[in-house]
């Protein structure tokens, strides 16, 4: 049945249980009803007291009443108006009462132009302050890099708040004072701890909140060229919204989807952009460390892939149709291909992929039992806000990690060590934690819980009742597209055809095989025998500045794409804006610009991979072979392209199950005597991120982190492919017995989460 | 609530087992807040940054909840005060009763802005929310006693009063 109400004689459905505002807003009305209070997301509060409408009553024994609309349950048939004096009257001198101290900055605020506080005062007419008094003012709050503070602008909605408190279930963030002095922030100034601190400048309908990252290169929101993108630094594939002027990257904004993000990013996702504006990215090919034209690099390329002795190498961090091209390029050349770096990683993609469908994060929130295995907000922020939403409801939270994680604080905690999770996570079937409930969810942070813990987590599934749902995370955004066709083996033959010098060439990917990538320890003792690595990638890395060849590649909002994320949800992104470089004059032919000038503004930026590809493919004369193959690889994984406004589409179900078959991955044996790896990551943390140097100002200190029984300042590991030395740091919410560390170093030492390792201890003097 | 004579250290067992007390005492801990809050202050004459964490964590609140708590209630210090505190109702009935007056007097005397302490050390002046003495409007109160209403030469009978530390609550 079709409920609708009246607003000024129009009609407006509703879904029973909703508001009138909220009926009204998504029927597109907002015109009529000014509010602030309200959020989608957030819910009504009552507080603001501008969205008055007047209800007229079915019988003639009530008079007419005004009241608020985000308070007001939709019914049937009820009837509701503002086109009267009287409701205009109110609006009017609501906002005239919200307007009292408000300064008259608008032309020197950030939020002029996006600002719902401006928007409503236009709607509603007032123009003038009656007021004469002194206003009163604060003292801002120094919040950190990357939401800045201007109190004055507060109209108490409380919006903040509800978001930082509630929603996001953050610590360090309130509401101070009463009556007229009421404020909104820290204890004391000092950078903001959620990880998801940015909404509070979306979330906030006035210039209290601005982006502190965007203020540093800002222009007028109606200057900017926007449009539909996926944020890249995970496998949760939020939707954002980039924003660039003058060809570069200003602000990343959320876009609504309800299945994934619904109205919030995480701090990574909208602060992680000046990854693109970052001095160290490479604009330009550059040739055994010299800048050279597109040409001259294609050339030697070319001629590389002509001697036949080419291995290629994808990547989980580049987006599925850039994979599918080198893929098909090394399938024209019958040359070795993988896509990721290591047989571990292979195995942990595998098993990733051989999950049942898993939860979207609005599914996650809907969620009454959840079981989080590691440290998931360090991975996959937004997949620990959905945590936190089901948390609201009464969800039942248990978290299996190696430390006492801030998710772990607000539910029961088992302190575990890495090899211990695998074992609880095969018993979880019958464990207490998951019984009595309508929906249990599994969350696992994949790298943690390794290839034999994903496996168990699979086979736990099958004996959980039929609409228990897993999902499993990592900090790439693709490692579910660029996995699928890697097959068993894949990294394996890699390395040996490079072993038995069948290959001298290495073509990667938006890879960094000699960095930080899995198994980089392995790549390093395999490098002397490589002639030459071409690398293309958008990101400077170890990789990059060893490489023999380095092709830059559009960085994410400025080329089309595709990213598969951790449901197999694969989404589309748009470019948004083109990248302008500056280019030598040398470098560009026939160009007698002087260099003493700055050279010459190329109108546009690196092209995307499949550009260098395809060029490559023509150059080779097999550019029809590889664009069938191409397509049809494509259309293989995705008949349907999906739209960028729409919310994907799905993998189909056969496709994942050709990896149920995978190999049953080995499982490791620690003894209780050893010590054991974790990995250490932090909510701001991934490749392209670290690049980002606000967000990247507050990471925490590298080190070895251990529990504070261990008197020592600092130890040196030793693993199968290097030792590593690194300065203690005491973490008392650790697990005794485990050690962790980044990436970067289990990539120096060659081991694996899990892995015993052996340390030599610097005691205290 | 005048300042106590001497500061009672936050380490001090007594102090702590009243506190851990009134914890226990309470359904849930964090409903002990305001209680908890009222003994440090007694003790302490207003609430500093140790005696806030020291209530966050015997309550399971942060301390950015506690802190909320404080500043909410006009009744919690977080500031030093004087010997005595006047708090003076600045509310609709007092303020149509004079109000303004009387707080302006009682600055001037005190010599400092609202909220400070008085050169003397005798006294803080604060405005202050409806004390529910409306009917008696202007109305203050010096330390836990409420008084109304007053009018000009009260107000000075008792400044003087406080000064010379001979008044006494009725
Ligand atoms: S700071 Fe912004 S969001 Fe918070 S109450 Fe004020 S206007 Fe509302
Ligand atoms: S959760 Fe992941 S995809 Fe979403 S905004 Fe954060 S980093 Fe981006
Ligand atoms: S939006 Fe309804 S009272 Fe604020
Ligand atoms: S208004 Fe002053 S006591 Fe109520």
């Amino acid at each position: 049945m079709k409920h609708v109400f009246f607003l000024d004689g129009q009609e407006i459905p509703f879904i029973p249980g909703q508001n009138v505002l909220e009926a009204a807003i998504a029927a597109g009305k907002n015109q009529q009803i000014p509010y602030f209070c309200f959020h989608p997301a957030l819910g009504s509060l009552g507080a603001c007291r501008q969205c008055a409408v007047k209800m007229y009553a079915h019988d003639s024994k009530h008079p007419p009443r005004i009241t608020m609309a985000c308070l007001l349950p939709a019914s049937d048939g009820l009837q509701l108006v503002t086109l009267e004096d009287d409701v205009h009257t109110e609006h009017r001198e609501i906002i005239e009462l919200l307007m009292t101290n408000h300064p008259l900055d608008c032309p020197v605020c950030d939020e002029g132009g996006q600002c719902h506080l401006q928007d409503m005062t236009v709607q509603t007419g007032h123009s003038v302050r009656h007021y004469s008094g002194p206003k009163r003012t604060y003292r801002n709050q120094d919040l950190g890099p990357l939401v800045y503070q201007e109190m004055n602008r507060c109209i108490t909605c409380y919006r903040c708040v509800r978001f930082y408190q509630d929603a996001a279930q953050g610590e360090d963030f309130g509401v101070f004072g009463s009556r007229n002095r009421v404020s909104f922030g820290r204890l004391e100034d000092g950078p903001l701890e959620s990880p998801f601190s940015g909404n509070l400048v979306e979330v906030c309908p006035t210039g209290v909140f601005t982006d502190k990252v965007f203020r540093h290169d800002y222009v007028r929101v109606w200057d900017l060229q926007q449009g539909p993108s996926v944020c890249p630094h995970c496998a949760v594939g939020c939707n954002t919204t980039p924003g660039a002027r003058l060809g570069t990257l200003r602000r990343i904004r959320n876009r609504i989807r309800p299945e994934i993000n619904g109205h919030f990013l995480c701090d990574r996702g909208r602060y992680a952009f000046p990854y693109v504006t970052a001095n160290s990215r490479p604009l330009q090919p550059r040739l055994m460390g010299e800048t050279t034209r597109q040409d001259a690099v294609l050339r030697q390329l070319a001629s590389r892939l002509e001697e036949g002795r080419s291995g290629f190498l994808g990547s989980p961090r580049e987006d599925l149709q850039s994979n599918l091209g080198l893929f098909a390029l090394a399938d024209c050349l019958h040359a070795p291909f993988a896509a990721v770096t290591s047989s571990w990683a292979e195995a942990l993609a595998q098993q990733c992929l051989a999950l049942p469908q898993a939860p979207s994060l609005q599914e996650v929130a809907a969620a009454d039992r959840i079981v989080v295995i590691g440290d998931l907000d360090s991975i996959a922020p937004m997949a620990g806000f959905a945590v936190r939403q089901a948390l609201r409801q009464g969800a039942r939270l248990t978290v299996l990690a190696s430390s006492r994680t801030e998710l772990a604080q607000k539910g029961d905690y088992r302190p575990l060590r890495p090899s211990a999770l695998r074992d609880q996570v095969a018993q979880l079937a019958d464990d207490p934690c998951l019984q009595g409930g309508r929906f249990p969810v599994l969350l696992a942070t994949a790298e943690t819980l390794g290839p034999s813990g994903l496996y168990a987590l699979r086979k736990t599934l099958e004996k959980l009742p039929a609409n228990a749902r897993a999902g499993a995370f990592v900090n790439r955004p693709n490692l579910f597209g660029a996995a699928y066709f890697a097959a068993d083996g894949h990294t394996e033959r890699l390395q040996q055809a490079l072993r038995q010098r069948k290959i001298n060439h290495l073509l990667c990917l938006g890879a960094d095989p000699l960095g930080e990538d899995w198994g980089a320890g392995t790549w390093r003792t395999l490098a002397p025998g490589l002639d030459g690595l071409t690398l293309l990638d958008m990101v400077d890395s170890e990789t990059a500045r060893s490489a023999e060849a380095l092709i830059p590649v559009a960085a994410f909002p400025e080329r089309a794409g595709l990213f598969v994320n951790y449901e197999g949800r694969i989404q589309a992104f748009s470019p948004v804006y083109r990248r302008e470089a500056l280019v030598l004059h040398s470098a560009v032919q026939g160009s007698g610009f002087p260099e003493a000038a700055g050279g010459l503004k190329h109108p546009i930026g690196p092209p995307p991979p499949l550009f260098w590809l395809g060029r490559l493919a023509e150059m080779l004369h097999l550019h029809e072979a590889w664009q069938k193959r191409l397509d049809f690889y494509l259309h293989f994984l995705c008949p349907e392209r999906p739209d960028p406004e729409g919310p994907g589409v799905l993998l189909p179900d056969t496709i994942r199950a050709r990896f149920e078959i995978a190999a049953v991955p080995a499982t490791r044996t620690v003894t209780p005597e050893q010590w054991e790896l974790d990995i250490f990551r932090w909510y701001g943390g991934e490749t392209l991120a670290d690049t980002a140097d606000e967000l990247h100002s507050l990471a925490p200190a590298r080190g070895l982190r251990v529990h504070p029984d261990v008197q020592a300042v600092a130890a040196t590991l030793h693993g199968p492919c290097g030792d590593l030395q690194l300065p203690v740091i005491a973490c008392a919410e650790m697990v005794q017995g485990v050690i962790a560390i980044d990436q970067e170093g289990f990539a120096e030492l060659g081991l694996y989460p899990g892995d015993p390792v052996e340390v030599s201890w610097e005691q205290r003097q | 609530m005048s300042s106590p004579t001497s500061i009672v250290d936050l380490n001090d067992a007594s102090l702590l087992a009243r506190l851990q007390d009134l914890v226990a005492a309470s359904p849930v801990p964090e409903a002990a807040i305001s209680e908890v809050l009222q003994v440090l202050q007694k003790a302490r004459g207003y609430i500093d940054g140790d005696a806030l964490r020291l209530a966050a964590s015997l309550t399971g609140l942060s301390p950015v909840r506690v802190e909320e708590l404080c500043t909410f209630y006009s009744l919690v210090l977080r500031e030093p005060v004087g010997t005595h505190v006047l708090r003076i109702c600045d509310s609709i009935a007092c303020h149509m009763a004079g109000a303004q007056d009387i707080l302006t007097q009682a600055r001037q005397h005190s010599g400092v802005d609202l909220g400070e302490v008085s050169r003397s050390g005798k006294l803080t002046v604060i405005p202050h929310v409806c004390i529910g003495l409306c009917d008696r409007a202007p109305a203050l109160m010096v330390d836990d006693q409420a008084l109304g209403p007053v009018d000009t030469q009260t107000l000075t009978r008792l400044l003087a009063q406080l000064e010379a530390d001979i008044w006494k609550p009725s």
